[in-house]
């Protein structure tokens, strides 16, 4: 029982393998009618499915594969010549024997399906109409006598064995159903002896003028398989080669464990022994890594098939080359990337490639050239989908974009005709006037894109109008073992695959403080000329910010779209690592790509850096950084902002601190919608209220326009958007704010920027006129205590004084750490706010003054700055300073001030 | 790398055979650990070893329930903390602290690690006295265990290996095919 179990997994493997090989025989034979050796394998193929089907008792395998012999049969003979309609009814058989040995490999039975024996009829019929046909139909093909020639003598010198079928005769093991149909027909085609010189027939001149591209090497392995493998090759479960895998890696680290002990003990012998096993292990996991290498042919042979189906269906001649099979690849990789490369063929047929009277009429030939490239460059693998089709027009990719408000109007036209490329690559593109059942409705590009991505790689695209279209991917050569970055954070290592890594580099703490700017709650470093904005790997994955600190480690990383600057506590080393899957408890976790086990012994997670951005949302916040980069004036630790500069209508001019501002975004007017009499937008799924300032605000009301500008803040943990013309620019000024000019809630005062009157807007004024519950349950309820302000900025000191006094503290203001000094002496102050940088007495010095006082000694201090920087805060730690804030986050400073007024 | 095991429980056929035997005779065996002041068990068929603590690598963002991961013997699988999965109320506040046993599940799908805090011995109970669990035992989740016996002066608590290894996300994925047993 168990022999003939095996016997039958034997029998059904190998045909898995056989009928894939078939598929693409069948093709090459469409254009290669007159190859014997082509029609002897294919029948040799199908000759054994036969034999072996009727050992096992699979009637309806045997039926199929009888009468597809039969057919071949008379190929071989030369009795009939091949053409489409033959190759059509026998890659249907293909199809079928294909269905049927999948049935028999999950259930270990015949399907019962009707539509099996239906085929069997049907393929009957056709084998006993082509011998009559071949006189009705000799218009249909063309001929080469050579070709006949070589096929006769070659089919009759093979006659002798093929003829000779095996001693289970099908007609009589064939019960049920197909045993009457057989009699009928009982081998008819090996019975017919071959007619000479009756078939001047070959194919259509542009399939026969065409020669494949298959080189004559492939074609010998093709052929002389089958019997090979059986003498040199055997069948191994994957899984087994995993769980080798897995042990040579221990076997590994054993080895390491070995070589330290024997260095410890420091014994010649040992040493010796040791250094022998090193290589013999190294190799050893060297070979095991390389059973996981198959060719890319494995991958492209299907797509013979697959093309010229595609083709059929959408009525159009292409031809398809195959260079670079031989390229290898991990096997996990090749299963990856299938799905990817056969939908970039179905698009580069159905969009790309021209019908043959399209092509005709623009001068190319009128079938289209498909080129499917595989080669390595730079230890990765690129494969490349090439067409000579009508190429993508960038200008309908930029109008479609526009169409389906993927960009506004502006930002498409601003687009290289490169980036518009780009953009099928995002969900919801189909640029197929018409959609068709091949391509789909544009859904998948978007798919393809994640997919490569996800293994390391990257999909360029490039296209010539008229001329045709490249798909380049680029993928690692295996997955199994990558060289990665070890870094480590909060006492745990992590792995960075090393394709991502760009650069590393270090920050002394005089750096960070000098050239970190934060900007909407994001920090941003500059990084020659260039601005990275930089996220925090201890953030990323919740866990607890580190206090003191030395610098700050930066890995840049490039997430296949833009770069940026990972914090980690510390960079180890770089390390060739065995990724390992993680565990469906982990999955779902985008963060991480993996696990790896390190030269210790212990788990390293893997970072997966395309993950990490997604989780952070990591955007390009474009005018956010442009305005970094922009921003000429050096930046000195006092009292300079960035501000941006924003219009409603043409002569209102308004600024803002940039830091408030979370996110600017463009909006058309039919993105806002009404709810319950307010006016709101939809911003990845959520409501956000959109406030138009004239309002509020003594101003001219906003014009109508095409497309609105959105400021977007975030606040008390709650999205809440302005609505304004246009953003104009923004800078990095000294704030100069003349206060008593507009006295207006809302503003807080105003000043001459490039020759306009700007105002300063109070958003936190105006977000409670427009919303008075906006900031409730997080600062607003009334308290008491006395807070002393000294800051030498009337605008800072206006502003902070305003949100001390509206959460209902007295506010005593001081206008340097001098007065400042004096008037703690004076009144009873329960906590101080200082600004550092003051004329004749700094935050520093008032500090060390109150924490020397005989009396209140204790009271709070927290100094407020507008640039954050570490030094400074580590000194004014050191003055005992209790906390320290950025002067315009009034949540932070008055959750702050409310914290240490509670203890 | 610390990863002998305690007790090796032998994945060959005479292990089943015995059991199966056992059967017959109308009892079962049961791995026992201990949790603070509970007593659980597992059929013998579910455990595949267990280990005195393996290095556990924390895994953060992961469900609470999640110690981290380990390694044994080349093979990455998930630690799970037993008294978080099964939301033990306790009396000790450090869950987190102790010195864990690692009784690794998984004869038939993704292995994980259990992390209990004292291993007790294989018992071998009668069928008719193993109950189904009640509505309600107090300071635990009842969908993990599967059922319960009533021992001299204890309450063995029989966990349900396979929701215990069932991950609680909404998307559980495609079992690995290099953690998943091979299929032969």
């Amino acid at each position: 029982m168990g022999m003939e179990d095996d016997i039958q997994k034997d029998f059904l493997a190998e045909s898995r393998e056989n009928m894939e090989l078939l598929d693409q025989q069948f093709v090459e034979l469409e254009s290669e009618p007159d190859n014997a050796e082509l029609i002897k394998s294919i029948f040799r193929t199908i000759h054994t499915i036969k034999g072996t089907s009727g050992f096992f008792g699979f009637n309806t395998l045997e039926g199929i594969a009888h009468f597809a012999e039969d057919i071949l049969s008379k190929l071989r003979d030369g009795i009939v010549a091949v053409n489409e309609k033959i190759t059509t009814v026998l890659l249907q058989a293909v199809d079928h024997i294909n269905a049927i040995l999948a049935s028999l490999e999950q259930t270990g039975k015949e399907p019962d399906e009707l539509e099996h024996l239906d085929f069997i009829v049907e393929l009957r019929d056709f084998a006993e109409k082509l011998e009559t046909s071949r006189d009705t139909t000799p218009d249909q093909k063309g001929g080469s006598p050579e070709g006949t020639k070589t096929n006769e003598t070659d089919a009759s010198a093979q006659a002798g064995p093929e003829d000779e079928n095996p001693t289970q005769c099908p007609a009589k093991s064939r019960k049920d159903e197909t045993s009457g149909e057989s009699e009928k027909t009982d081998l008819p085609g090996e019975k017919v002896s071959p007619v000479s010189g009756q078939e001047p027939k070959a194919e259509k001149p542009e399939r026969s003028s065409s020669p494949t591209t298959y080189k004559a090497s492939d074609m010998k392995q093709g052929f002389g398989r089958t019997p090979q493998l059986t003498e040199s090759h055997i069948r191994v479960d994957v899984n087994l080669l995993d769980r080798l895998m897995n042990l040579a890696g221990e076997l590994v680290l054993s080895r390491n464990r070995m070589v330290q002990i024997a260095g410890q003990l420091n014994n010649q012998e040992l040493l010796q022994a040791n250094q022998r096993m090193s290589l013999v292990v190294t190799e050893m996991q060297e070979q095991i890594m390389q059973t996981r290498m198959q060719p890319v042919g494995n991958v492209f042979n299907k797509f013979p098939r697959i093309v010229r189906d595609l083709a059929r269906q959408a009525k159009k001649q292409v031809q398809l080359r195959i260079e670079g099979a031989e390229t290898e690849l991990d096997r996990s990789i090749i299963e990856i990337i299938k799905d990817p490369i056969t939908h970039m063929v179905r698009n580069s047929i159905d969009h790309g490639i021209e019908k043959p009277d399209t092509r005709t009429a623009n001068g190319k030939p009128p079938g289209g050239t498909l080129t499917m490239r595989a080669y390595h460059e730079g230890g990765q693998v690129i494969i490349e989908i090439e067409d000579d089709g009508a190429g993508i027009d960038a200008q309908i990719i930029r109008r479609k974009a526009v169409d389906k408000g993927v960009l506004g109007e502006v930002q498409a036209e601003a687009l290289s005709d490169r980036d518009a490329l780009l953009l099928i690559f995002q969900a919801g593109f189909s640029t197929a006037e018409q959609v068709t059942n091949i391509s789909g409705r544009g859904v998948g590009m978007d798919v393809v894109k994640s997919n490569i991505e996800k293994l390391g790689g990257a999909v360029d695209i490039q296209s010539r109008i008229g001329r045709g279209t490249t798909v380049r991917i680029k993928i690692p050569l295996t997955l199994a073992i990558i060289p990665a970055l070890i870094v480590n954070t909060a006492g745990q290592r992590y792995a960075i695959p090393q394709v991502n890594l760009v650069e590393l580099f270090r920050l002394s703490d005089e750096s960070v403080e000098r050239n970190i700017q934060i900007v909407g709650g994001s920090e941003y470093y500059r990084l020659r000329g260039q601005i990275l904005p930089l996220i925090r790997l201890r953030r990323v994955l919740g866990l607890k910010e580190k206090e003191p600190r030395n610098g700050l480690n930066i890995v840049v990383l490039n997430n296949g779209d833009k770069n940026f600057g990972l914090v980690v506590d510390g960079i180890n080393d770089s390390e060739e690592i065995v990724v390992k899957p993680l565990g469906s408890h982990l999955k779902h976790i985008d963060c991480y790509a993996g696990t790896t086990l390190m030269g210790d012994g212990r788990v390293a997670l893997i970072l997966d850096v395309v993950g990490m951005t997604a989780a952070l949302n990591l955007q390009s916040d474009k005018p956010m950084e442009r305005s970094l980069s922009q921003e000429e004036s050096i930046v000195t630790a006092e009292e300079r902002q960035f501000i941006l500069l924003f219009s409603v209508g043409p002569e209102e001019y308004f600024a803002i601190p940039l830091a408030l501002v979370s996110r600017l975004d463009k909006i058309t007017p039919d993105d806002l919608e009404m709810v319950s009499g307010q006016e709101v937008i939809q911003y990845r799924g959520r409501s956000i209220p959109v406030i138009r300032l004239e309002n509020y605000l003594p101003i001219s009301p906003l014009p109508e326009q095409d497309e609105y500008h959105l400021i977007v803040f975030h606040l008390n943990d709650k999205d809440i958007a302005c609505l304004v013309s246009g953003i104009d620019d923004s800078l990095d000024m000294a704030v100069e704010v003349e206060e008593q000019m507009f006295r207006q809630e809302g503003i807080v005062g105003s000043a001459i920027i490039n020759d306009h009157t700007t105002l300063f807007l109070d958003i936190y004024q105006i977000i409670e006129l427009h919303d008075p519950s906006f900031f409730s349950g997080s600062c607003h309820e009334t308290r008491v205590g006395r807070i002393l302000l000294a800051e030498d900025s009337t605008f800072y000191r206006n502003l902070l004084s305003s949100y001390m006094v509206a959460a209902g503290y007295d506010v005593v203001v001081a206008e340097d750490g001098r007065q400042g000094w004096e008037k703690f002496k004076q009144e009873e102050i329960d906590l101080v706010i200082t600004d550092i940088e003051m004329p004749h007495m700094d935050g520093l010095e008032l500090t060390r003054k109150i924490r020397s006082h005989e009396v209140n000694s204790d009271v709070p201090v927290i100094a407020v700055t507008s640039l954050t920087g570490d030094s400074h805060r580590q000194r004014g730690l050191e003055a005992g300073i209790n906390d320290y804030q950025m002067k315009l986050d009034r949540e932070r400073v008055l959750s702050s001030v409310h914290e240490l007024m509670d203890t | 790398m610390g990863s002998q095991s305690d007790f090796p429980i032998e994945q060959q056929s005479d292990a089943k055979e015995k059991s199966v035997a056992f059967q017959n005779e109308d009892t079962a065996h049961f791995v026992t650990f201990y949790f603070a002041e509970h007593f659980f068990g597992l059929p013998i068929s579910e455990v595949v070893e267990i280990n005195r603590s393996l290095e556990i690598t924390p895994v953060p963002l992961a469900q609470p329930y999640v110690a981290g991961i380990v390694n044994l013997r080349g093979q990455i699988i998930t630690a799970v903390n037993l008294a978080r999965r099964i939301e033990l109320a306790m009396n000790t506040e450090s869950v987190d602290e102790f010195e864990y046993h690692n009784v690794i599940l998984g004869r038939h799908n993704e292995p994980v690690s259990l992390l209990a805090e004292r291993i007790g011995d294989v018992v071998e109970i009668p069928v008719s006295q193993i109950e189904p669990p009640p509505s309600l035992i107090e300071g635990m989740k009842v969908e993990y265990i599967k059922h319960v016996c009533k021992l001299p002066g204890q309450l063995l608590i029989i966990l349900d290996g396979d929701s215990l290894q069932r991950p609680d996300t909404a998307d559980t994925g495609e079992p690995d095919t290099s953690t998943s047993p091979a299929v032969n």
